[in-house]
């Protein structure tokens, strides 16, 4: 029996494989993509490259952060966020954060969002008044608290959106970062001091004398911190924020979706010039001529993904100008979701085989479905601000597929659910084809 | 002895049936019986929502070693009854037994001792005729050196060897034909059925797969089921015949017992130009030449192609007799004697065509 899918799954792929214009539009299709986005994204993914093609961005900045007493000085953590994003007078040009963003400073939270909703920013950035006293200790709160900082996006600017709140999240993170930094600093001291009295004794001397003058600017802003889009992953690793591969995976699953519909639309094109037919009256059973189909199928959309995250890798090191692998660190894991969004789109496929009577009806329910999925999931735009889209999106193969792939490039590995959904979609779809291809083949 | 010119093809024929009638009348294994077709019928549903039989209640057998044909106009079932057969289709009633394999209970047995070659071309195009061969010998269960070694045998019975890289798609019509017949005997099937293999192909790579039909049987032993709607072919290669018409089964047996049955005459007709034929030759004819049972003139007008110019006619004399050949002396020599030229004859046995005209009251063409 495996013997036999084998035999049809290599038929397939040596036809697929030796028809010179399909093998063309396998490749040209993915690296004519993959440039395309990299024209669009390149600032992003080039490292240090001051050449940002996506840039002014504009966004509202609040801060309502009514800041601390520290060390006997004001401290407004908020503050420094603003003098960060916000140029005075002239904008640095030696700041990315500059060339990246036209930010302003208004006075009221109101002002931001409405500005926000009337399309004059692409987001608002509201620092909340109890800001700097959350995550700053001090003798009298030796606890830091959980805050938030409100980012107020507009749906019609997903991709704007999205690296405001990275920058946001950049800037709490290493806010954080520095805040634990002194914590835990001036904490081992004190520890230190109530059980060592000679070292306390020093202590105390160079205190007194101003010989203390620890230098923690470095935890706030190590050099190129805020320069860089980060998002900080799970573990702790930070990776870099990458529409090439938010945008690439989108892609690469929506032109996927159009390889496997190909294959469920072969069943028909075999049907019509009768080697189905001849297939079907030798000793094979009709489950094995199914799954050897879309084994096929699935070996195809396996090689497209492949080649279409290479091409992506290819263009994203040469904006670069050195060698990135952007799909993350996790080799194992990547491979694992390649293989489960093949493998649900082919079930998908074999759903389609089974539903269709030609190959027109093929053609154009399996278009439809391709790209009703690719809308879903946001491969065209944002599906955001849609009632009831992001409900939807979750049936698709393209949601659970890409999500895992941008997870995967942010270094985080929670992505069980996605294999399991992706698994699960497969099952469902390949037995309900085999089922209603079986029954329209035995009338 | 050499054939006589006069004779027609049909005639040759019929001839060359009976002698292998005759030929394969001491065979036991042609008695045994390979396949069972028992009520099998098939319901299908129009898209107004009648339904409506496409395949009433057809019982037959075919024997082991035989090659036993379908005949019948385009449309008349023979299709829809090879596909159940074969298990392409699921019959509404009936079953078919293929050497004791219900095709309905134990399809995969069945289906290991059947060839099948369809009407269409169905072939890979990209692939060549050696790639064609070996994946639907490896469908068949075949392999390693059994399978290069029946590629290679089907390759030469079909006479592609020195083609057997070339695609498909390159291919003539007939040669086409020839690899799509191939793939139905690769894996050397107890039965084979050819589903009007000879259609739309040229007359000279029509007689090579005819040829090839009768080395199924003759050389490799194979039991044939062919399918035809012209019935010089049927009439040619078939042991025995089954007739359907509108989804039944309507006459079966071979070719001398279906004419036998419908109790037809061989016909002798011959043109007499514009000479008239009088009353009384026609009577003489009917009771002094041997075996004659009626004569009758018609008189045809023959159009001329040439515009303004007067149409021609032309007299046909025609004589139905029991056994045309013994009765045609007598015939030319009343002729002689009434001062008739005969111009041409022609000796016309019963054929399937007759018999199918008998049975159904149109022509097999119509």
């Amino acid at each position: 029996m495996l013997r036999k899918i084998w035999v049809i799954a290599y038929k397939d792929l040596y036809i697929t494989f030796t028809d010179r214009n399909l093998i063309l539009i396998m490749i040209v299709t993915p690296l004519a993509l993959a440039s395309i986005i990299g024209l669009a994204f390149g600032g992003f993914i080039g490292g240090g490259g001051s050449d940002v093609p996506v840039q002014n961005i504009p966004v509202a900045v609040v801060n309502l952060d009514q800041g601390v007493e520290f060390g006997g000085s004001p401290l407004n953590q908020g503050q420094t966020f603003i003098d960060l994003l916000v140029p005075q007078g002239e904008p640095d040009p030696e700041n990315v954060l500059h060339q990246l963003t036209d930010a302003v400073e208004l006075e009221t939270a109101e002002a931001a969002r409405a500005g926000v909703n009337a399309g004059d920013y692409s987001a608002a950035i509201i620092i909340p008044p109890e800001f700097t006293a959350s995550i700053t200790t001090t003798q009298t709160q030796t606890e830091l608290t959980p805050v938030q900082i409100e980012v107020y996006a507009s749906p019609a600017a997903p991709v704007s959106a999205s690296i405001i709140r990275s920058i946001v999240e950049g800037f709490s993170n290493q806010i954080a970062m520095g805040s634990i930094t002194i914590a835990s600093t001036i904490g081992a001291l004190t520890e230190r001091a109530s059980t060592d009295p000679l070292f306390g004794l020093q202590f105390a001397a160079a205190a007194g004398g101003g010989g203390f003058n620890p230098d923690f600017s470095a935890a706030f802003s190590p050099d190129a911190a805020l320069i860089r889009i980060e998002q900080q992953s799970v573990t702790g690793e930070t990776a870099a924020f990458n529409p090439l591969v938010s945008f690439g995976s989108a892609q690469a699953v929506f032109f996927m979706m159009f390889t496997a519909m190909a294959g469920a639309n072969n069943v028909m094109e075999e049907r019509r010039a009768w080697t189905l037919q001849r297939q079907i009256v030798t000793p094979t059973p009709r489950m094995v001529l199914l799954l050897g189909k879309m084994v096929g199928t699935f070996i195809s959309c396996v090689a497209q993904v492949i080649i279409l995250i290479l091409a992506l890798t290819l263009v994203g090191s040469l904006i670069a100008g050195e060698l990135q692998f952007i799909w993350g660190t996790n080799l194992f894991l990547l491979a694992l979701v390649i293989l489960c969004v093949s493998l649900a789109a082919s079930g998908v496929a074999a759903l389609v085989a089974g539903l269709v009577r030609t190959p027109e009806q093929g053609n154009t329910i399996g278009s439809i479905i391709s790209i009703l999925f690719g809308l879903f999931s946001g491969a065209f735009f944002s599906i955001d601000a849609v009632p009831g889209a992001n409900v939807i999106s979750r049936l698709t193969v393209n949601y659970w597929g890409v999500e895992a792939f941008n997870k995967l490039s942010q270094n985080q590995t929670d992505i069980g659910l996605n294999l399991l959904v992706l698994l699960i979609l497969g099952a469902v779809f390949f037995s309900a084809g085999l089922f209603i291809f079986n029954r329209r083949l035995s009338v | 002895m050499l054939p006589d010119p006069r004779e027609t093809v049909l005639v040759r024929l019929a001839r060359a049936i009976r002698q292998r009638c005759a030929d394969h009348k001491g065979d036991a294994s042609m008695q045994e019986t390979l396949v069972q077709v028992r009520g099998l019928s098939k319901q299908f549903k129009r898209d107004n929502g009648e339904t409506f039989f496409a395949v009433k209640d057809v019982t037959l057998e075919i024997r082991r070693g035989e090659i036993f044909s379908l005949l019948g106009p385009n449309g008349a079932g023979k299709t829809t009854t090879i596909s159940m057969i074969s298990g392409l289709l699921t019959p509404t009633q009936g079953d078919a037994l293929i050497g004791g394999n219900s095709i309905t209970k134990n399809p995969l047995a069945a289906k290991k001792m059947l060839g099948v070659v369809p009407q269409e071309i169905a072939l890979y195009p990209t692939l060549s005729a050696r790639q064609n061969l070996q994946f639907f010998g490896k469908m068949h269960g075949l392999g390693g050196k059994e399978l290069d070694r029946a590629v290679d045998e089907v390759l030469d019975l079909i006479d592609l060897g020195d083609r057997d890289r070339d695609k498909v798609d390159n291919f003539s019509g007939g040669m086409k034909r020839r690899v799509n017949i191939g793939i139905g005997m690769l894996h050397k099937p107890q039965l084979i059925y050819m589903d009007e293999p000879t259609v739309g192909i040229d007359p000279q790579n029509r007689r090579r797969i005819l040829d090839t039909v009768l080395r199924l049987r003759d050389e490799l032993k194979m039991t044939v089921l062919y399918t035809s709607h012209l019935m010089e072919e049927v009439q040619e290669i078939s042991d025995r015949v089954g007739i359907i018409d509108h989804g039944q089964m309507i006459a079966l047996g071979t070719v001398g017992e279906l004419i036998q049955k419908v109790g037809e005459e061989d016909r002798l007709i011959f043109k007499v130009g514009e000479q008239p034929v009088a009353e009384a030759l026609l009577r003489r004819i009917e009771s002094e030449a041997a075996t004659a049972t009626r004569a009758r003139y018609e008189r045809r007008e023959i159009a001329n192609s040439d515009a303004g110019a007067l149409a021609t006619a032309e007299g046909i004399l025609t004589v139905y007799a029991t056994r045309g050949r013994k009765a045609l002396p007598d015939i030319i020599r009343l002729a002689d004697e009434s001062s008739l030229d005969i111009l041409s004859v022609e000796v016309r046995e019963p054929d399937l065509e007759a018999v199918f005209l008998h049975l159904t009251g149109r022509a097999l063409r119509d």
